[in-house]
């Protein structure tokens, strides 16, 4: 026999006797990557001495800010569904307490608004949910800044400045992402 | 991105087998052969393989699942099969990829009892372990897994793209033992590796905050060299290649091959080899990624204080840099390559003959022959052990079959066949794996082959 031949039939027999199944790599063009990412948001506990000023008169309402860039990630900017917002509050003050969330962009402007919450004096395990659809509310993915005001109702009474009870706030962000590749 | 996480699939569904040749390891008296035991004794006087042409060998498989379990047209999910997948794989699984390409390859007979040969080839190698819980953590998030640990200890892998300069010698002692080694050059062209790591991400319920989130004894080596120049990736193919073949920025290591082959009897023989024992100092483009430390992130705490102005993400973001700082460097670093080893009993039968090896040399040989082979290859999680079963026939005095039946990490039942035949001096032989999956090489564990061209001569 011919070496050629003897080479033809080593590559024939292999040929006849291999198959393959046909694959369908298209099925990726339906894989839809969809994790669920949460991080602490933000947290703070309030005494009644730091609703006062410096002249020693009860400010009703205060105020804090913070960069907040998740949507800095391409990832999340282009891909997330839905942001869940989080908190669990006690309110051991001698009056309610209403929170006032706001998302803000760069220039301070409001981008979404939480509803009002209000924490009921002596509620201690009050937890909230605002679940928010970006399809409902695409803008969010400018939100940069989160502010929170903390307000005391206005019961005519200031509050014991050296008292220890305590206000406390602690939330919590869940970003659902959801893409094809 | 696409095409990314194509390439990461099919890199999960390959899982190469090791580097082991048991089809080839000691048969017809194959050139090819010394590379496996330079102790190899060759029954002819010189030889000469085709340039670009004499060794070809690659090994692909898969173990727990294979392409089909992605791909198949079943009308499954696609989500549910990747998670699949991903579920059924352990961070002891990994990926791993030889091959071969000779450029050159030959030798000679100096007086009877050496045999001299020398070659350059190339070579990918490269392994990397399943980082299940980075999968896991990327796929899924950390939402629905709080209190998990992911673990970075998962990142293991290592890959070279070489060039390696050869040459070894055989003595024949006397009649019944012969030994021989190798002395090899490596010339590095890219390196990435990464090994010994350590570091936890956990996502726990907080005292002071919702969420803690956990990291814990971070210490993460990313080592590359001849991949990053001017911090910039090189693109350019063609230096790229170059260094393979000492090129300027050529990354070089030395390494031998230790051999012996034992005739305990008449029929009866032992072999031994010990492949790549040796060393590469990388100490070109290298660029050097570190991360370590401990940190804990429990979001922003407000302090609700008007007298002051503090920027809390700075506050965030400055912690992480002082706490996990990640660092880059270009210090050289030394790698050794990953040691194989072979053993063989060969027990030889049949009809004698007698080959006319080269001048008025003779060499009496049986026509058939069983053995048990072992191969292993030390990668840095453990051993990759293999036993093979084989039996070999001389249909001619040119032509030999071989057929193998090997167990390893990836298959019980993994039956190879070899093929080897010289017209006048032309020599071509062709060596297959797993052909128990040529049914379906789709769902195939494993397949290897090896096929290459020489011209011997006697």
């Amino acid at each position: 026999m011919k070496f050629s031949k003897l080479i033809f039939l080593f590559v024939l027999c292999f040929s006849l006797t291999s198959c393959y199944e046909k694959l369908d790599f298209d099925q990726l063009d339906n894989y839809v990557y969809e994790p669920i990412f949460t991080s602490s948001l933000t947290s703070f506990t309030l005494v009644p001495g730091q609703f006062f000023n410096s002249q020693g008169v009860q400010e009703n309402s205060i105020v804090d800010e913070t960069r907040f860039e998740i949507f800095e990630a391409n990832i999340v900017k282009d891909n997330v569904v839905q942001l869940d917002f989080y908190a669990e509050i006690k309110n051991e003050f001698d009056r309610d307490v209403t929170i006032n969330i706001d998302f803000l962009d760069d220039n301070d402007r409001e981008i979404y608004t939480f509803s009002t919450i209000n924490v009921r004096s002596g509620e201690l395990n009050f937890t909230y949910l605002e679940e928010i659809e970006i399809s409902q509310n695409p803008d969010i993915v400018n939100v940069t800044k989160v502010k929170i005001e903390a307000s005391l109702e206005n019961t005519g009474t200031q509050m014991n400045p050296n008292s220890t009870e305590e206000f406390e706030f602690k939330s919590s962000v869940t970003a659902y992402i959801q893409t094809k590749l | 991105m696409k095409k990314i996480i194509f390439f990461i699939i099919l890199l999960i569904t390959i899982k190469m087998s090791s580097q082991n040749k048991q089809v080839l390891y000691d048969f017809a008296d194959l050139p090819q052969t010394l590379l496996l035991n330079p102790a190899i004794e060759p029954s002819y006087k010189f030889h000469v393989g085709l340039p670009f042409l004499s060794g070809i060998s690659s090994n692909i498989g898969s173990s727990n699942f294979k392409l089909t379990d992605i791909f198949a047209n079943d009308g499954r999910n696609i989500n549910d099969k990747i998670s699949s997948v991903i579920n059924s794989i352990s961070s002891r699984d990994f990926v791993a990829i030889n091959t071969q390409i000779e450029i050159i390859n030959a030798g000679f007979r100096l007086r009877d009892n050496y045999y001299i040969n020398f070659g350059f080839y190339q070579e990918i190698d490269a392994i990397g372990y399943f980082p299940r819980d980075l999968l896991v953590f990327f796929n899924e998030g950390n939402a629905t897994n709080l209190n998990r640990p992911f673990s970075a200890s998962h990142i293991r892998y290592k890959f070279d793209y070489l060039g390696v300069l050869h040459a070894g010698i055989s003595k024949k002692i006397n009649d019944k033992l012969s030994v021989g080694g190798r002395f090899k050059i490596y010339s590095s062209s890219i390196n990435l590796q990464s090994n010994n790591n350590t570091a936890t991400f956990t996502t726990v319920n907080g005292q002071n905050s919702v969420y803690r989130h956990v990291f814990s004894n971070v210490n993460v080596n990313l080592l590359t060299s001849g991949l990053i120049e001017n911090n910039e990736y090189i693109d350019d193919a063609s230096s790229i290649v170059k260094n393979t073949f000492f090129g300027s920025n050529a990354n070089l290591g030395l390494g031998f091959d230790f051999g012996l082959n034992y005739k305990i009897s008449d029929q009866l023989q032992f072999s031994a080899s010990l492949l790549d024992i040796g060393f590469i100092t990388y100490k070109n483009n290298v660029k050097n990624t570190r991360i370590s430390g401990d940190h804990i992130f429990e979001g922003v705490e407000f302090e609700y204080n008007a007298n002051s102005n503090i920027d809390y993400w700075a506050q965030i973001d400055q912690a992480f840099k002082d706490q996990l700082p990640n660092t880059e460097d270009e210090v050289a670093y030394t790698s050794f390559r990953p040691v194989k080893l072979n053993a063989a009993l060969k027990y030889s039968f049949g009809e004698q003959r007698r080959l006319l090896c080269y001048d008025d040399v003779y060499k009496d040989y049986y026509t058939d022959a069983l053995g048990v082979q072992l191969f292993n290859v030390f990668r840095p999680l453990s051993p990759q052990l293999a036993l093979t079963a084989f039996y070999e026939k001389a249909i001619s005095k040119k032509t030999r079959t071989k057929i193998t039946y090997t167990i390893d990490d990836f298959s019980y039942a993994n039956i190879g066949f070899g093929f080897s035949t010289q017209v006048s001096k032309l020599n071509f032989y062709a060596l297959v794996d797993n052909i128990l999956e040529f049914s379906n090489l789709s769902s195939a564990n494993s397949i290897s082959f090896q096929l290459g061209f020489n011209l011997i001569f006697n």
